[in-house]
């Protein structure tokens, strides 16, 4: 009843709650914040600043511009690797999507046992990645000492490897988007096509996927990140190898993808070349970055809404 | 354009039974358990004439919906034939039986334009696009709705999507139409709207249709036909008007016609010149063709069960020979008034219009007013068998 305005209990009631907590919503967030910040904001700003020093210890970097990022780009091992991570992120998404929405498929369509499958095809994703690395490199080497060779002899061994060891630890996840997606598709909606006259293929292709494009995004952008940003497998399943030596002396490791280049310049030989694994870092941030934007955007467009 | 048989089509689901806790009692269940499994629809028998208009109506889990989708093949048949035009298609795919659904949900394509939407099973009938065009503009303009043809289905409301399903359905001229619940999800101005357009509209595509509801004004409306279900089986089949002057036991008298009908224990006398019904000391010789349907049937003097219509009621001008009710509440419609009555310790509804009645007469809680009715309106049931006692 100040200034003679009238209000009523309700107002009051929320107006006397509300301004103290609007007050201090910063000490609210502050917990999250700070770890946000302490975690994220700070280490990617410093890392930022770091890709165009030169330096061993952070404490001790010496300004030097660009130079950073034109080592990166003339390093033969960084761009063998660009590319060959490229070639296996497409790869694996195609493959890890199209099998985990064929088996989603199948387990959705009333089999008995379907709990049981979907349990299993899941299991793999409960181990860890260096894990899962020395095991199947353990199977692909008992398999191929039949043939005298070995995982480690050849870069398409090495490439086809790792797409199994990922499809096998993979697809069980995203067979589960799937298969959550397939559940949210009426039921009437796909009697409706069968009455329409549309066989089971143009049901598939013309109703099904489309209503299931949600979940293609989701499970193409996890693909498509996990992809890029594949570390551990690649450690410990052929750690790069074989190699190869160029004439001008440095070795391209093969089978070595992105993010171990990255862990392998900063911690190699040469304590110089920190700044370059810091720039080459940055690069990778934008290439990511940029790659699974472009893709959410091409695939959000498909969705439809409800 | 066909008839449509049923004979003694039955539907049996494999009986899961249901988990039960240690220590507690068996969960009793009205479901009707046979050796195969729960019956869902038991022994339906009808010959639907060519373009007839039949609604099958009844409470939910009655059956009238796996009935609809056994026609459609959505599921499968358990025991007895399906014939649509003489032949027997329980094997054949829904596709390949020539019906067309309309889904109480719509189940409208989300992602496809309303014109895709109804261009849908002409193109997977690989009908020429000229021809496609031409039948979903055609559908479009009866179903008013040629302004929508590029919009998606979210971008429209209720009513308008449910006349796209129905176009998606008209546009390849089905033998047999089925529609499922289709105004359940409209609100009530919507209904009536819509189903006064199904009326017109049927007049339109003129073929076969079986039509679900459980709303019974719907199927008086809309039926040449009735088929009343209850818990899987066919309670009674007939015109709106058979089924409203002549149902053949309490449960279709109780289901069709609003208000429900009012009952009331009652004695059956067997006299020299004829049958008479007495309520509470009220007596009422039954008209003719009552008297000649009760004696053929053998019927001699009972304990019965009375039906009369709350609009077959009347005041009477006073307590001599008439039932003495006592009024709960009232509503004033305007055009007519609902009396809640108490009637032998039963509740009963009487509908007096209000040209029947002085202007200014007053009505007040507790007033007794004494009610009567006339012999050709009052229905005679076994109180066991539950069976009106004329058929």
């Amino acid at each position: 009843m100040k200034k003679g305005r009238a209000r009523d209990g309700a107002a009051v009631n929320s107006e006397l709650l509300r301004r103290p907590i609007r007050n201090c919503f910063w000490l609210f967030l502050l917990p999250t914040l700070a770890a946000f910040a302490i975690g994220f904001i700070y280490p990617f700003i410093k890392g930022f600043y770091l890709s165009f020093c030169k330096f061993t210890t952070t404490s001790d970097a010496n300004f030097i511009g660009f130079g950073n990022y034109i080592s990166a780009f003339k390093d033969a091992t960084f761009v063998h690797a660009f590319w060959y991570t490229g070639l296996y992120a497409a790869v694996s998404l195609l493959l890890i999507n199209l099998l985990a929405f064929i088996i989603a498929y199948l387990l959705t369509q009333g089999i008995k046992g379907s709990n049981i499958f979907r349990t299993v095809f899941f299991m793999p994703n409960l181990i860890g990645g260096i894990v899962l690395g020395y095991i199947w490199s353990m199977i692909f080497d008992g398999i191929l000492s039949q043939y005298n060779t070995s995982i480690l002899m050849e870069t398409k061994y090495g490439f086809w490897g790792l797409i199994i060891l990922m499809c096998w630890q993979q697809i069980g996840y995203m067979m589960i988007i799937y298969i959550a997606g397939l559940q949210s598709i009426p039921e009437d909606m796909m009697e409706a096509a069968k009455i329409d006259g549309a066989s089971r293929w143009h049901t598939l292709i013309h109703v099904t996927i489309p209503n299931l494009m949600p979940s293609i995004t989701i499970c193409m952008f996890l693909t498509l990140t996990n992809g890029f940003k594949l570390f551990d497998q690649n450690l410990a399943l052929t750690g790069g190898q074989p190699y190869i030596w160029q004439d001008d002396g440095t070795v391209v490791k093969t089978t070595e993808m992105l993010a171990l280049n990255i862990f392998n310049t900063f911690y190699g030989e040469s304590s110089g070349a920190r700044g370059v694994a810091q720039a080459k870092a940055v690069l990778f941030f934008i290439l990511v970055a940029t790659i699974s934007i472009a893709q959410l955007k091409g695939t959000n467009s498909k969705e439809v809404q409800q | 354009m066909a008839n449509v048989t049923l004979k003694n089509i039955k539907k049996i689901y494999p009986y899961v039974k249901p988990k039960q806790k240690k220590g507690e009692p068996e969960k009793k269940t009205n479901l009707k358990i046979v050796d195969g499994g729960v019956v869902a629809v038991d022994d339906f028998n009808i010959e639907i004439a060519d373009k007839e208009f039949i609604v099958l109506v009844g409470p939910s889990g009655c059956g009238k919906s796996t009935t609809l989708r056994m026609i459609a093949g959505l599921e499968e048949i358990s025991e007895g034939d399906l014939l649509i035009d003489g032949e027997r298609v329980n094997d054949v795919a829904p596709k390949d039986r020539d019906i067309a659904m309309v889904f109480q949900s719509y189940a409208l394509y989300p992602h496809m334009s309303v014109y895709d939407n109804m261009a849908f099973p002409l193109k997977m009938r690989k009908v020429p696009k000229d021809e496609i065009d031409k039948k979903v503009r055609e559908a479009a303009e009866i179903l008013d709705i040629t302004n929508y043809l590029d919009r998606k289905p979210k971008a429209l409301s209720g009513g308008q999507r449910q006349r796209v399903a129905i176009g998606r359905a008209i546009v390849r001229n089905p033998k047999v139409f089925l529609m499922d619940e289709p105004l359940s999800n409209l609100d009530a101005k919507l209904r009536n709207q819509m189903r006064a357009e199904i009326i017109k509209l049927r007049k339109v595509i003129d073929t076969t249709f079986v039509y679900v509801t459980h709303d019974q004004t719907e199927a008086m409306t809309l039926g040449d036909r009735i088929v009343i279900m209850k818990d899987g089986e066919v309670q009674q089949i007939g015109t709106p008007q058979e089924v409203y002057r002549h149902p053949a036991n309490l449960f279709v008298a109780g289901f069709i016609g609003v208000p429900q009908m009012n009952f009331y224990d009652a004695d059956l006398l067997k006299e020299e010149d004829g049958y008479y019904v007495v309520v509470d000391g009220f007596k009422v010789k039954l008209s003719k063709e009552k008297q000649e349907r009760l004696a053929a049937n053998g019927v001699e003097s009972r304990k019965v069960t009375l039906g009369v219509r709350p609009t077959h009621i009347s005041i009477a001008k006073d307590k001599e020979n008439a039932v003495v009710s006592t009024l709960d509440v009232y509503e004033d419609m305007g055009s007519e008034m609902y009396l809640h009555v108490k009637v032998l310790g039963k509740e009963s509804i009487v509908i007096v219009q209000t040209v029947d009645i002085e202007e200014g007469t007053e009505f007040h809680q507790g007033q007794e007013i004494p009610i009567t009715f006339n012999g050709d309106v009052a229905l005679v049931f076994d109180p066991e068998t539950e069976r009106n006692l004329e058929f």
